[in-house]
């Protein structure tokens, strides 16, 4: 008790009997609060809707729950996670991101199994565990897509890798994405030969 | 015993006998362990940012020829050792992904240290914990319990920076002059206020560019194991020209809020620096000029000491030691009055 009424004694002089502590305090509580200006500086276009490494939580609760201590992209063997610059805004700062034409995610699951705060949660790499990673969608571009131009590739369904269920093939190996099994991986993204890609990952989880 | 000190048989028994408890004296080997304990961290961190492309490596090739043709001969010289050295303790892949992070949140052999500010800003953000999380905020609270700010000199990769910037003032100031300004320390505990308060509006990655320690850990692992250069750097930047432009370890005292909040943690520390007043000369202050953190052990005072040992160094008659706090109070005619300042700030408390 005495250990607490002299914290308070103190916690009152410090605070009451000390302008200078209030004047400092607020000068160094109100800088912090320009920071959110490094949003007007000028930049490229903003792609607000990042993928993210699976087992992520909805994207206001994950942008909430990460800390960014980057621990997802130290365990990523597959080196595909990224931690945002202030490429995606100061809410996504230090944040995981995966570029799936640079790299797609292998679902090896290693960094839902490290996350400290839960913004990834656990996943096993069994087929249930990939079945519940809902990362994004395939999107075809039919235009840019060399089967659908009649030249036989299928790249893309050899590198995904739910084939069959994800992606089916048509005549010149024309890929077809379902959506309901799709987990958004990005792997055929990575692997389409077409320069740009011919078909996409687009981030489709809910927003909160 | 000094000649010029005061003596009272009394109080000689009572020092006599709190003096019987464990000890450090010297000075030199605090300074020379604490360079090392963060020089450790650093080569750590880096460490952990490599550790991805060994994994890389090791689930893309896992052969030290293939290896070498697709990197280079010194990333296979670093893929095989790593390998040996996992491999002693088991399966070196899984062994390798126990460990990762940075400052901010680190996992060590499946460890997880947590950083009491990243624990502090979740709870204000996200109110909720995970169990591993929260057990990974024992270690450094038990150091600050134990040691006070301890984690400033001994672990912070930022203050290593600051450190060799502190260096660099000294050699220069032969020829220029550099300030040693004083602030109040209510401008960190405003900085810890206002970026929780900015954490909860935007996100949790403004502390990337408040705290030097995960600005520095960011930089690293942007630049080793991503290649890339981090927004973090200009915050380092800034802070060394703080550090450089208006007093040494300016940012350490004044603007880092995990070193308050540590230094409020540890204010009642376990160990914590000893004086013994008799021999305490009067007429010297240079315990209190010399203090990175602008302590002053001549007046008895403890909060925010980071138990660097540069007040052992200084000290002329070795008066001064890092041991279990004092229990006894020093009647207050024994202790040395407070000599008039020549420079620097009067002292301040929290």
């Amino acid at each position: 008790m005495s250990i607490f009424a002299e914290f308070l004694e103190k916690l009152r002089s410090t605070l009451i009997n000390r302008s200078a502590f209030l004047r400092t305090f607020l000068i160094g509580a109100v800088l912090p609060c320009f920071l959110p200006l490094l949003e007007r500086l000028p930049q490229g276009a903003r792609l607000r809707r990042f993928l993210r490494p699976p087992g992520a939580l909805a994207e206001k609760k994950f942008v909430d729950a990460c800390i960014g201590c980057g621990q997802c992209a130290n365990v990523c063997p597959n080196k595909c996670i990224s931690l945002c610059g202030l490429e995606g805004g100061i809410e996504n700062l230090a944040t995981p991101k995966i570029s799936a034409r640079a790299k797609g995610c292998i679902l090896c699951m290693a960094c839902t199994q490290v996350c400290p705060t839960g913004a990834l949660q656990k996943l096993e790499p069994t087929p249930e565990g990939i079945a519940a990673v809902k990362m994004g969608t395939a999107m075809v571009s039919e235009d840019v897509c060399y089967s659908f131009a009649g030249r036989t590739c299928g790249v893309c369904y050899r590198a995904c890798p739910l084939p069959g269920k994800a992606m089916t093939l048509g005549i010149f190996e024309q890929p077809h994405v379902h959506e309901e099994y799709c987990v958004g991986c990005g792997l055929c993204e990575q692997a389409c030969i077409h320069m740009p890609q011919a078909i996409r990952v687009f981030s489709n989880r809910s927003i909160s | 015993m000094h000649p010029y000190a005061s003596s009272d048989p009394g109080i000689l028994k009572q020092e006599h006998l709190v003096n019987a408890a464990l000890q450090i004296r010297s000075g030199r080997l605090l300074v020379f362990l604490s360079i090392l304990s963060r020089l450790t961290v650093v080569v750590l961190l880096c460490a952990l940012a490599l550790l991805t492309e060994y994994l890389n490596l090791k689930i893309a090739y896992n052969h030290p020829r293939l290896v070498e043709l697709s990197s280079g001969k010194a990333m296979r010289m670093f893929y095989e050792a790593a390998d040996t050295v996992f491999s002693k303790f088991g399966d070196p892949m899984q062994l390798a992904q126990t460990n990762g992070g940075m400052t901010w949140s680190i996992r060590l052999m499946g460890v997880p240290f947590t950083d009491p500010i990243a624990a502090l800003s979740v709870l204000a953000k996200d109110h909720r914990m995970k169990l591993g999380f929260a057990l990974g905020l024992t270690a450094p609270l038990a150091l600050a319990l134990l040691f006070g700010r301890a984690f400033c000199a001994y672990i912070c990769p930022a203050s290593l920076l600051f450190y060799f910037i502190s260096r660099i003032r000294r050699w220069l100031s032969r020829w220029f002059y550099f300030p040693e300004l004083s602030i109040h320390r209510g401008f960190s505990w405003g900085v810890l206020a206002g970026g929780i308060g900015v954490a909860v509006w935007t996100g949790h990655g403004i502390w990337t560019l408040i705290l030097p320690y995960f600005a520095v850990g960011q930089t690293v692992f942007h630049g080793i194991a991503m290649g890339t250069l981090s927004i973090a750097l200009g915050s380092i930047l800034l802070f060394a020209c703080l550090d450089f432009f208006f007093g040494r370890q300016f940012t350490c005292r004044y603007v880092c809020p995990t070193g308050r909040l540590l230094g409020f943690v540890g204010q009642k520390s376990l160990f914590s620096i000893r004086r013994n007043a008799q021999e305490c000369l009067t007429s010297c202050n240079s315990c209190a000029e010399v203090c990175p953190m602008k302590v002053s052990p001549k007046l008895d005072q403890s909060v925010d000491c980071s138990v660097c040992g540069e007040c052992l160094v200084i000290c002329p008659t070795q008066c001064l030691s890092i041991g279990i706090r004092k229990v006894v109070s020093i009647p207050s005619h024994v202790a040395s009055p407070i000599p008039e300042r020549i420079h620097g700030s009067p002292p301040q408390s929290l």
